[in-house]
């Protein structure tokens, strides 16, 4: 113990930050193999495990005009079987491994990822190699499956904030694939397996494929057996999408999806923005972090502390390859849904029309910085941030550069982000819950468009 | 896999405040964490809910940091922070960058010392935990499943067995006085533990703790709640309507043995054997082959805790979403032949290795980050916290997993006919509205 210091517990004011401590980035391997297949390694040693990503740069969106939620489905069955391994081995084959496994697909990426024990790296490393390249989609698996995602769609259709989801993807993308966030339950009848082996078969492939892997590992020995599993797999041609253009959009509209019985009311609103790639990404993220992206934003401060209308407003800049868009979120109770509507466009207007205050923007500043550098403090934070970078193609060094960038961000910065991408007077609104008890509030904000729940 | 030998050195200040502190170097943050010794199993009777609204409270202002400024210090800081309440404990925590650890401190101590709280703060905190309860529970498909229905079926004893979440008529009760009374019966500094993790030298974290909480007087222990349950004597089942979910379900808690028994340990890997992922013999069962049920879940202390973070009587329980065309009598039935058949052959040797890995693995992950992605050591700081309150023993971190790992076969079959009995458990079922959906 170090000698005892003066007490100074009762001081009133809190103690100044000391100087911050640079972070130190783990080694980082980047290394395309012959067949295409990108591969990112990150060593990061606090605990022995690992964790895994196979990405493939094709999701939903990428089948929309055959069969929405075909990337999905295939990513559930993709795990029931192999050549070598029906379901059951894989299953204890992971146990054994003490790993978990996931597959899922989001709009734009098809994924299978594994997190484990660092002894068994190699063993883990092979079982992605083989549902990759070897499953085999058995029939009996993909009727079980088919089977759940349809109680699962019946369900989500009764879950307020997927209804909210749903509707404001509709309203804000339109023709394009984005708009659509889950299939019907026609659609997913519709499917065959045969669907799902041609999915595979064209997008699961090594040109399309990323490999991001964090952990406590040797990179070079990682590299050698990366190369064992996948250095084999015959490239194929990487497959290229065109998505039709979402629709202009003009004036506020509101649309009021109905469902019966419910106690509080769900509010979304949003307007389409910029993807990551943009050069005002930063500037939007930061006028984000301060309108109502952080606990301590304006929004959270409003409609929370002061009014007490809501439990967990937030907003957000939503990315996604092609489009993105700016929301805002809140569930409230259902005699202040106007109520919160003012205030959720008063302070939009008010980051739109005032600069913030020079503490204010070094508060929000120092916020996002600070949270970055704890995101890539955990193997799957970090496995998160590398795939943002090598799916997106944004520079190399953009994790190394982000903190700087968004220091170097002005009050100016702020106010020209939130002009173009806090499109209030356009804004889409989208509430759910019970139409008789919030009809006549909704309409104060807009003409009324009303949908079922299902 | 190799043994853990995660640094922990921990003290006492004068005050009873244990404080433990693990660091790790590598990267410049620090997790800090408080916790306290009160939860909802403890809130006092005729208070449902108090312990969590309480909870809120504490982010409502103290004696020098007034409302929303505990929470703009962390967040400039480039920090993130919060709070939870659980059964046995109430935590609130930071992760920042290792230049805030003072301020994070200083923070705490303040509010350890002296809420400031007023009516308005009261007022406006109901609203907001009312909102809670209603996205998390009465707004929701299965909200509160089975976590807040089940306890009630399944105990006898008011502790054990009411609202956690709070009946709006006693959150409507909840006075300024009872706000203040509280904090003065569960937040002394003797009745709570101080974790500082990562970025620092556990010298420096000692003299800090002592510069910013020694001074902190001591106050009289809280009262003992009598928490214990009598045994149980018969299965007890109950019904209840889901609102807005299309699927039947069933929840089955079964008593657990009391924690760090023997028991216990075989009980925990007698779970994993059960719920653990596709691999574990209900979903295997129920899912995989037979294709009675959707999904299945479940373990100990399941869903808001784990086998580590609560002290008075738990449940071993399972979770199962079933498909409309079967009874619940169909369901029970299917699932009982899985648990027939563990009580009758326990597990062969191959099987309770793999459930060893995975249960070591697991326990890997949780210290890691354990809270998502984004809070790195939550699951240390969880865990040396739990080890600390309930076993005065916060190095148990290094040493814990062994007792699991040396658990025999036998003492697995033994365990699963003594507890997986249907006169040692409750059986809910959560049936839809006859209309398919609220309506």
């Amino acid at each position: 113990m170090t000698a005892t210091p003066l007490p100074r517990s009762r001081l009133s004011a809190p103690p100044a930050l000391g100087p911050e401590r640079p972070v130190a980035w783990p080694r980082r391997t980047v290394h395309t193999l012959g067949n295409g297949l990108q591969v990112v390694l990150a060593e990061l040693r606090s605990f022995p495990k690992i964790s895994a990503e196979l990405f493939f740069r094709s999701g939903n969106a990428a089948a929309a005009d055959r069969a929405p939620g075909l990337a999905d489905m295939t990513a559930t069955v993709v795990r029931t079987g192999t050549v070598s391994r029906p379901s059951n081995r894989i299953e204890q084959d992971l146990r054994r491994m003490g790993a978990e496994l996931g597959t899922s697909a989001g709009a734009d990426t098809s994924a299978i990822s594994v997190s484990g024990v660092a002894e068994f790296s190699a063993g883990l490393l092979e079982l992605m190699g083989d549902l990759a390249r070897n499953a085999v989609f058995p029939a009996e698996e993909f009727e079980r499956e088919r089977r759940q995602r349809l109680e699962e769609l019946r369900i989500e259709r009764k879950t307020p904030g997927f209804l909210a989801n749903e509707r404001l993807r509709r309203v804000l993308f339109g023709a394009h694939p984005y708009a659509i966030i889950a299939p019907t339950e026609s659609q997913v009848e519709a499917l065959r397996r045969e669907n799902l082996v041609e999915f595979y078969r064209e997008h699961y492939v090594p040109s399309n494929a990323l490999l991001v892997m964090v952990g406590d590992f040797s990179s070079e020995r990682i590299l050698e057996q990366a190369e064992q599993v996948f250095g084999s797999w015959k490239a194929g041609p990487r497959p290229e999408a065109v998505a039709p253009q979402p629709p202009e959009i003009h004036g506020r509209r509101v649309h009021l999806v109905h469902l019966p019985g419910t106690v509080q009311t769900e509010v979304l609103l949003g307007n389409r923005a910029i993807t990551r790639l943009h050069p005002d990404w930063k500037r939007l993220s930061l006028a984000n972090s301060i309108y109502g992206g952080a606990f301590n934003s304006r929004l959270v401060s409003n409609i929370r502390e002061q009014k007490g209308y809501t439990y967990s407003p937030r907003s957000g800049a939503n990315s996604l390859r092609q489009q993105g868009y700016f929301s805002v979120h809140a569930a409230v109770r259902n005699d202040v849904v106007a109520a919160t509507l003012t205030e959720i466009f008063y302070e939009l207007d008010r980051m739109r029309s005032l600069p913030v205050g020079e503490e204010e923007l070094a508060d929000a500043r120092n916020y996002m910085s600070g949270v970055f550098s704890l995101s890539v403090a955990t193997q799957d934070g970090l496995l998160g941030q590398l795939s943002n970078v090598f799916l997106n193609q944004l520079p190399e060094d953009y994790l190394e550069k982000y903190r700087d960038g968004i220091r170097s961000l002005t009050a100016a910065d702020v106010l020209a982000a939130a002009r173009k991408y806090f499109d209030s007077a356009n804004a889409q609104i989208v509430i759910v819950g019970d139409q008789e008890q919030i009809a006549e509030q909704a309409a104060l904000f807009g003409p009324v468009e009303s949908y079922n729940a299902s | 896999m190799p043994k853990l030998q995660i640094p922990v050195e921990s003290t006492t200040l004068g005050n009873g405040l244990r404080v433990v502190v693990s660091p790790d170097r590598a990267a410049p943050f620090v997790t800090v964490g408080v916790y306290y010794q009160i939860g909802f199993r403890l809130e006092p009777r005729g208070r449902s809910g108090f312990a969590h609204l309480f909870e809120h409270m504490m982010f409502q202002g103290s004696e020098n940091a007034g409302k929303m400024v505990h929470i703009r210090l962390i967040n400039s800081s480039g920090g993130m922070l919060n709070g939870t309440t659980h059964y046995d404990l109430t935590n609130y925590f930071e992760a920042v960058p290792s230049n805030a650890l003072e301020r994070v401190l200083w923070l705490e101590a303040d509010r350890m010392r002296a809420l400031k709280v007023d009516d308005e703060n009261l007022r406006n905190q109901r609203d907001v935990v009312k909102e809670e309860v209603r996205v998390n529970v009465l707004n929701q498909p299965y909200g509160g499943f089975p976590w807040l229905d089940l306890p009630p079926v399944a105990f006898r004893n008011w502790p054990n067995a009411h609202n956690f979440y709070g009946d709006f008529a006693d959150l409507d009760a909840a006075t300024l006085d009872d706000v203040q009374h509280f904090f003065k019966t569960y937040y002394a500094p003797n009745n709570a533990v101080l974790l500082i993790l990562g970025d620092v030298d556990p010298g420096e974290g000692f003299s800090f703790a002592k510069r910013y909480f020694e001074d902190i007087p001591a106050g009289p222990l809280p009262p003992a709640v009598d928490a214990s349950e009598p045994p149980p004597n018969e299965e007890r089942r109950a019904e209840v309507e889901e609102k807005f979910g299309t699927l039947p379900a069933l929840a089955i808690g079964y008593h657990a043995p009391a924690r760090n028994t023997p028991d216990w340990r075989a009980a925990a890997l007698l779970d994993r054997a059960l719920h653990g992922g596709r691999a574990g013999r209900v979903y295997r069962s129920l899912v995989s082959e037979r294709q009675i049920a959707v999904d299945t879940e479940g373990g100990l202390n399941y869903p808001v805790g784990d086998l580590f973070d609560y002290q008075g009587p738990a449940l071993l329980v399972s979770r199962i979403f079933y498909r409309p065309e079967y009874s619940p009598d169909a369901a029970i039935a299917a699932y009982d032949e899985v648990i027939g058949e563990i009580r009758e052959k326990g597990m062969d040797p191959g099987e309770l290795e793999q459930v060893k890995v995975k249960f070591q693995a697991d326990y890997y992950s949780m210290l890691e980050s354990g809270m998502g992605a984004y809070m790195p050591r939550f699951g240390l700081m969880h865990y040396l916290a739990c080890f600390t309150l309930f076993d005065n023993e916060p190095r148990r971190i290094n040493t814990t997993l062994d007792g699991f790992l040396a658990v025999t076969p036998d003492e697995v079959q033994a365990a699963a006919q003594k507890y997986l009995v249907p006169r040692n458990r409750a059986v809910l079922v959560r049936r839809p509205s006859v209309s398919g959906g609220a309506q």
